[in-house]
């Protein structure tokens, strides 16, 4: 694989090398080893050098060119890859080769003069475009959550806090989007979870009502969910639209037909349905399919599953000889005859509908995890409480000389044990005890207190709860208005205060996505300080718009408090920093 | 854990026991020195059954004499569960068997299940037909003694069972090791050595400790003369989950008789003949033969294994002597049961209903057939002698005539009880459930009869007839309530509900029914169990919720598994409502009270997070069955109608409620869904376990304050539990010894009255503590509050301390 021309180009706002072998276009990350853009020529199928190409029906890669290179590279890239599409042009309308559809973006963002091409690999979801690792050869495009702008939306959908921030800051520009989202992947990770999980099938019974349409007609609504349910659960109208459409009936006049006989009258979950068998009309080829109802004592397929022992009724039944008189009519199971056929419609559609789930989450008998017993039978009898409990088995300590530790310890709690206690002498306790409250009755009589003291506690007991009935009065009066621009300051030196502690403190090995270069971090930390200082003007002007609404200043004022104090650390940390900046490099040390 | 009640050392396989199991051991431990019967009601759920074969197995293993115990159950679940129950103990004894010669004691103990053919067969063919009736018959064409003999004088000439024959050559005390088999042990066991499972059992059965089966074997006077007799009279006999006593012993000595059963019973007896016939011509000897026996009255000496149906009356009932001389001839014996068919064929063309005594149906029998009453009581046990004669095969072709047969020998023994004629059905109905427990009471000494719901106690010697020495109801001790039982009279609308007769198909109660049951399936996680009064209530109500859209709801939040007709259909749906609970799907199981289910099948943890009885399980009181008993009851016992159905309702939904729980740390809600379980008189025959819990505000909500009080329950049982039980409703070892040296010392308080006794009895249980401590080392830390309870003070100071201040 001989390299045809090279260059540096970005992609995705990263650096790496554009590199045309003779089989394939690929795109290198600088400092990784494997290419993450890898197309065959075959599969390059168009190729853009400007705008036009923004309403591609598939996504593209799109390259810059760093702006003093570009022209001349460009125009090499552009050369060979028109080449190799009109080739792979020519082959497909031979019709030899059918490759899935690719196409090229590259730009040059020193001038609007952009080259666009736009590979594709195969063809997938819109959202690959962004996501940053498209490996694309891997077949796999890996969908990554973070940066996936409908999952951000959807959490803001979800969230009205998160998304009224995200309107303050985000779009009037305080700080990137981005930067918005780090430190909050969680959210966007748990939404990706919950979204990908697959949803087991709805319970209900097929069972389509049909409407009731003026003119005493009657309706039902076929959506393909409902034929596709209709065939999952009963398998003989499936059998029947094989065998029928479109040879007998079309489709239409099929499902016409089927809604009026018999047979799905038979599998309506309907006890009325017996009922209404002889208002319906016979039909040639859906009576064919009919089936006798289910409604004999024993079911009309019997089965042979093995079932547990300790939930085998019919091993009961047969235990003993029939003995005793026969029940009264009520406790004669099966006596409504009709309601058996739905019953066992229950069944069966709870079986089906449990095994769907259970054959795909593979998660077997949870009971059955036993302890050696063959049946799992112990585990079924087990009194679980009535163990000890099994506190789990601690991890050994290393450390030195262990030895010594503990008999310096035993050695200074036996001294200690050994010191104070002995010497009491119970009985001489006791009498000296005795002898101490002698007499208490008397001396309880005795006891005064002194006046002043007393009234002092009393006066500052009742200040105390007269100031707490004050402020709990006074509490709601602030204005909806300037309360919720209190709030919306606070929210926001919040978030600048979180996205300034998170560029300063973890160290850079440490970070999960975000401005990974030591320049990077701090021209945001400054870019963050920068909003930050602006923090105390915002307080003050929410302050004299409270006093011009006729508020007491000074109580907004406490309310911004912690705020501001929180604000003037971090910019006091800040000054120090930029004061001594060796040892201020942000990341450079920990807290 | 190991402790002593008495000088009984008793082995418990948990490391703590609960408050109310200990009462039970030491109660039944009363028992069984006096040698007399008991009536014993403990909690569901709280480990009865292990309780007491701990007890038991240490009372027999203690003791040189040995007394065999036999335990009856109800279900094959339940006797599976007490085998396994039985086999985690015997295990656990031998673990901590102090010495060689313990552990070899302990290793040679035997217990065994027994249930019937058809669930034991391993045999290629027999084992796959459907009816137990086929595979017995067919089992016994297969191994009766003249088969065998014939196939052995001559191989391959006639067809055996290989299974039956592989243990021909093993003495019986061998063909079994020691140890606990529980049926799937005995089943694998049979596939592995190739021998017959249920053979195993029976021959293995005189050597046995401990024999476990279901009541019928001992009650049923048809089972109990073959499996039964040999136990000897010492022997401990156990009726668990007694709760449905009486009418176990009601059925094995009653019998019904249909129109379709006498036609069969009459082709039967043609065929009797027929063959009666033949072997005249071939070898008319063996009749001659039968003919002198029974001349000399003597009872054939037949193998137990051959025999296949014994005397349906009981033992003491039969009469010792020769059989009459007018049925003795085969022919003879044909004729006169053609006769009696045929009479009974006239008297069910009968157009109204028929109640009579058995002395006024004998007389009546008489002056038409001239049958007199004495051949009528021999006519079993002719009919089995006869059957044998000829070498029949495929009895089971012949069960209606047997039945009949039956029904002659019961007609003509039991004056007491009645026959009655509904069209066209012949009842024969035993109304004293005494008459058939009446031989088990007096023959072994010890009887237990015990249940989680067996309430209120005295009705079941009043009509059982015994006395018992020890009669005893627990209550359940829990540091937290773990069960939540409410009772629901009205819907949110405010219309009361009920299952009475008149308003249960009203559209508004079954509304107000199935918004409980979606209510329930939304807030419940995992299994929902509902119950119904009857069958037939079930059915409807199923449907009339499927027209009313209600299971809709229901379907989006639960699967709905409901009981059917058949047995086996049932099972496998009970297996799917399992897994589904299991899975976390969660379900709906729709059940019936009385029914299949509502016997013998748990619905602990995950399985039942809470149950509904939707109405009270009365019994139909139109059939004419109930009605003769309730008669019989008040004229007999003086137990009234509405006390016996109030008592029978309410056990039953007892039953149902109950088998929601195992263990203290298990939770559930018992729902009541009817407003005449409001009534005072209804839930103070509950027992007194579940009734305590009720409180007067949960005694009376409509169904949206029954669901705030459920989710409120459901919140703080799902905090953790805390580990603050032990002590109060978990005993360990010290807690059991202190309790003991409490009750010492009580009892020692009536006798003397000493001050310092007090102080005494705290010392002896701290010495407890001590000793046990001592054993381990290194847990000083976790002793401390032990240490600190009497602050710092050693007891033996205390105690010398005049504290007479």
């Amino acid at each position: 694989m001989s390299t045809v021309c090279t260059a540096r180009a970005s992609y995705k706002k990263s650096q790496g090398l554009l590199e045309l072998t003779s089989t394939h276009l690929q795109w290198t990350q600088d400092r990784k080893e494997l290419p993450a853009v890898h197309v065959a020529h075959t599969e390059v199928s168009s190729l853009f050098s400007s705008k036009e190409g923004a309403a591609q029906q598939w996504p593209q890669f799109h390259f810059h060119f760093p702006p003093p290179l570009a022209l001349t590279e460009r125009e090499t890239f552009k050369a060979q890859l028109t080449t190799i599409i009109s080739n792979n042009r020519a082959v497909r309308e031979t019709g030899v080769l059918q490759p899935p559809q690719t196409s090229i973006q590259a730009a040059t963002p020193s001038s609007n003069d952009t080259t666009h091409r736009a590979p594709l690999p195969t063809p997938s979801r819109p959202s690959t475009s962004r996501a940053e690792s498209v490996s694309s050869n891997q077949g796999t495009p890996a969908n990554d959550p973070i940066n996936d702008f409908h999952l951000r939306k959807k959490v803001l959908v979800k969230t009205p806090e998160l998304a009224v921030l995200h309107r303050e800051l985000v779009r009037t520009g305080h700080i990137t989007e981005t930067e918005f989202w780090e430190g909050r992947e969680h959210l966007l990770l748990a939404q990706a979870a919950s979204d990908s999980q697959k949803k087991g099938r709805p319970g209900q019974l097929v069972d389509p009502r049909p409407q009731a349409v003026e003119g005493g007609e009657v309706k039902i609504v076929i959506t393909p969910q409902l034929v596709h349910d209709i065939f999952d659960e009963y398998p003989v109208v499936a059998k029947a639209y094989d065998e029928n459409v479109p040879g007998k009936l079309s489709e239409a006049e099929f499902w016409k037909r089927y809604f009026q006989s018999k047979l799905f009258h038979s599998h309506r979950a309907s006890i009325r349905s017996t009922a209404t068998q002889h208002v319906v009309k016979d039909d040639t080829i859906f009576d064919k399919y009919l089936e006798k109802p289910d409604d004999e004592l024993e079911p009309r397929k019997p089965r042979d599953d093995d079932v547990d022992m300790f939930i085998d009724l019919e091993a009961t039944r047969e235990d003993h000889e029939e003995t005793g008189n026969e029940n009264d009519v009520t406790m004669q199971a099966g006596k409504q005859r009709g309601a058996l056929p739905l019953i066992r419609k229950f069944n069966e559609h709870s079986e089906r509908l449990l095994k769907s789930a259970i054959s795909t989450d593979g998660t077997g008998k949870r009971r059955k995890v036993d302890t050696g017993d063959s049946h799992g039978y112990y585990s079924q009898i087990d009194l679980a409480d009535l163990h000890n409990l099994e506190s789990p088995a601690g991890i050994l300590l290393e450390m030195q000389d262990r030895q010594r530790y503990f008999e310096a310890r035993a050695g200074a709690a036996a001294s200690v044990e050994q010191a104070p206690r002995p010497a009491v002498d119970f009985p001489a306790a006791l009498l000296q005890m005795r002898r101490d409250l002698e007499g208490w009755q008397v001396h309880l009589a005795q006891l005064k207190t002194e006046r002043k003291a007393t009234e002092a506690a009393l006066v500052s007991m009742t200040q105390n709860v007269a100031t707490r009935l004050d402020v709990h009065k006074r509490k709601a009066d602030i204005p909806e208005e300037i309360f919720r621009q209190m709030r919306t300051c606070q929210m926001a030196a919040n978030e600048f205060l979180r996205q300034f502690w998170s560029v300063i403190y973890p160290p850079i090995g440490e970070t999960v996505g975000g401005p990974s270069t030591l320049a990077q971090r701090t021209a945001k930390a400054a870019r963050m300080a920068g909003y930050l200082t602006k923090t105390p003007e915002k307080v003050m002007a929410i302050v004299n718009a409270a006093e011009t609404a006729g508020l007491d200043r000074g109580r907004v004022q406490t309310g911004m408090q912690p705020t501001l104090d929180a604000v003037n650390k971090a910019l006091e940390f800040w000054e120090t920093r930029k004061a001594a900046p060796g040892s201020g490099a942000p990341g450079a040390r920990r807290p | 854990m190991k402790f002593f009640i008495d000088d009984l050392p008793i082995i418990f396989p948990y490391d703590r026991i609960y408050p109310e199991q200990y009462a039970y051991m030491c109660d039944l431990k009363r028992t069984l020195d006096a040698t007399g019967h008991c009536v014993l009601e403990m909690p569901s759920g709280t480990g009865k059954t292990v309780s007491l074969l701990s007890l038991i197995i240490s009372y027999q293993q203690f003791f040189p004499v040995k007394r065999k115990l036999i335990y009856c159950s109800r279900t094959v679940p339940e006797i599976e569960k007490a085998l396994s129950e039985l086999k985690r103990l015997m295990e656990y004894r031998i673990s901590v068997a102090e010495t060689e010669e313990q552990r070899a004691k302990e290793k040679a103990f035997i217990g065994l299940g027994l249930t019937s053919r058809k669930n034991l067969c391993i045999h290629p063919e027999v084992s796959k037909e459907k009816k137990g009736k086929v595979v017995d018959a067919r089992c016994r064409d297969l191994t009766n003694s003249v088969v065998a003999n014939e196939a052995r004088a001559e191989p391959g000439s006639i067809e055996v069972c290989d299974f039956h024959e592989n243990m021909n050559d093993i003495p019986n005390e061998n063909l079994l090791a020691p140890g606990i088999w529980t049926l799937a042990d005995i089943l694998q066991h049979g596939r592995d050595t190739a021998t017959c499972p249920y053979f195993t059992i029976r021959r293995s059965m005189p050597f046995v400790d401990v024999i476990i089966y279901s009541f019928h074997y001992l009650l049923d006077p048809k089972v109990a003369e073959q499996v039964s007799k040999e136990m000897s009279k010492d022997s401990i006999v156990v009726f668990d989950e007694a709760h449905n006593i009486d009418n176990v012993c009601i059925e094995s000595l009653s019998i019904d008789l249909t129109r379709p059963m006498l036609d069969a019973a009459a082709r039967s007896v043609d065929k009797l003949a027929d063959k009666i016939d033949e072997i005249k011509k071939t070898d008319a000897s063996k009749l001659q033969d039968e003919y002198a026996k029974l001349v000399e009255g003597l009872q054939e000496a037949v193998s137990d294994e051959d025999a296949f149906t014994s005397n349906p009356a009981l033992p003491e009932d039969l009469l010792k002597e020769a059989v009459p001389g007018n049925i003795r001839k085969a022919e003879h014996f044909v004729a006169f049961l053609k006769r009696l068919v045929e009479y009974l064929k006239t008297r069910m063309r009968v157009l109204h209903v028929v109640a009579e005594t058995p002395l006024s149906f004998l007389q009546h029998l008489k002056d038409i057939t001239y049958i007199e009453r004495r051949p009528l009581r021999f006519c079993a046990e002719r009919l089995q002698s006869l059957v044998r004669t000829l070498e029949l095969n495929r009895l089971d072709e012949y069960s209606s005539l047997q039945k009949v047969a039956n029904f002659a020998t019961l007609v003509s023994t039991y004056e007491k009880d009645n026959a009655t004629v509904p069209n066209p059905v012949f009842h024969f109905v035993c109304m004293d459930p005494a008459i058939a427990i009446k031989p088990v009471f007096e023959r072994f000494s010890s009887v237990v009869i015990t249940s989680g719901t067996i309430s209120p106690l005295d009705m079941y010697p009043k009509m059982l007839q015994f006395t018992p020495v020890v009669q005893e109801t627990y209550a359940m001790t829990l540091t937290r309530n773990a069960f939540l039982p409410l009772v629901i009279t009205r819907g949110s609308d405010q219309v009361a509900i009920s299952s009475r007769f008149e308003v249960r198909n009203d559209p508004a109660v079954v509304r107000n029914f199935g918004t409980i049951l979606v209510e329930y399936s939304k807030i419940v996680p995992d299994g929902v169990v509902a119950f119904f009064p009857s069958y037939l209530y079930m059915e409807s109500i199923v449907a009339a919720w499927n027209d009313m859209g209600i299971l809709n709801e229901v379907w989006k939040h639960k699967l709905i598994f409901v009981e059917t007709p058949d047995a086996n259909e049932t099972s496998i749906a009970l297996e799917n409502y399992r897994r589904a609970c299991d899975n976390g799907r969660g379900a709906v199981l729709l059940s019936v009270a009385r029914g299949k289910v509502s016997e013998g099948i748990d619905f602990d943890h995950n399985y039942g997070r809470a149950v509904i009885m939707f109405g009270v399980p009365y019994q139909y009181t139109e059939s004419r069955i109930l009605k003769a008993r309730l008669e019989y009851l008040r004229d007999a016992y003086r137990i009234r109608e509405s006390e016996f159905l109030g008592f029978d309702a309410i056990r039953n939904a007892a039953q149902c409620v109950g088998r929601a729980l195992r263990g203290k740390t298990d939770w559930g809600l018992m729902v009541f869904a009817d407003k005449r379980f409001a009534r005072a008189d209804k839930r103070a025959k509950l027992p007194r376990w579940i009734n305590q819990y009720i409180t007067e505000t949960a005694a009376n909500l409509s169904t949206d304050m029954a669901l705030t009080l459920s989710k409120l329950f459901m919140r703080t049982i799902s905090q953790n539990a805390g580990e603050n039980s032990t002590g109060v409703s978990l005993w360990t070892v010290e807690d059991v010894e202190k309790a003991q040296a409490a009750q010492r010392q009580t009892e020692a308080e009536q006798n003397v009255a000493a001050k310092a006794k007090p102080l005494q009895a705290k010392s002896q249980g701290d010495q407890g503590d001590q000793r046990e401590g001592s054993g381990i080392p290194m847990d000083e830390d976790d002793d401390d509050d032990e240490y600190y309870d009497d602050g710092g003070f050693s007891d033996r100071v205390l105690e010398g301390v005049n504290l007479d201040i």
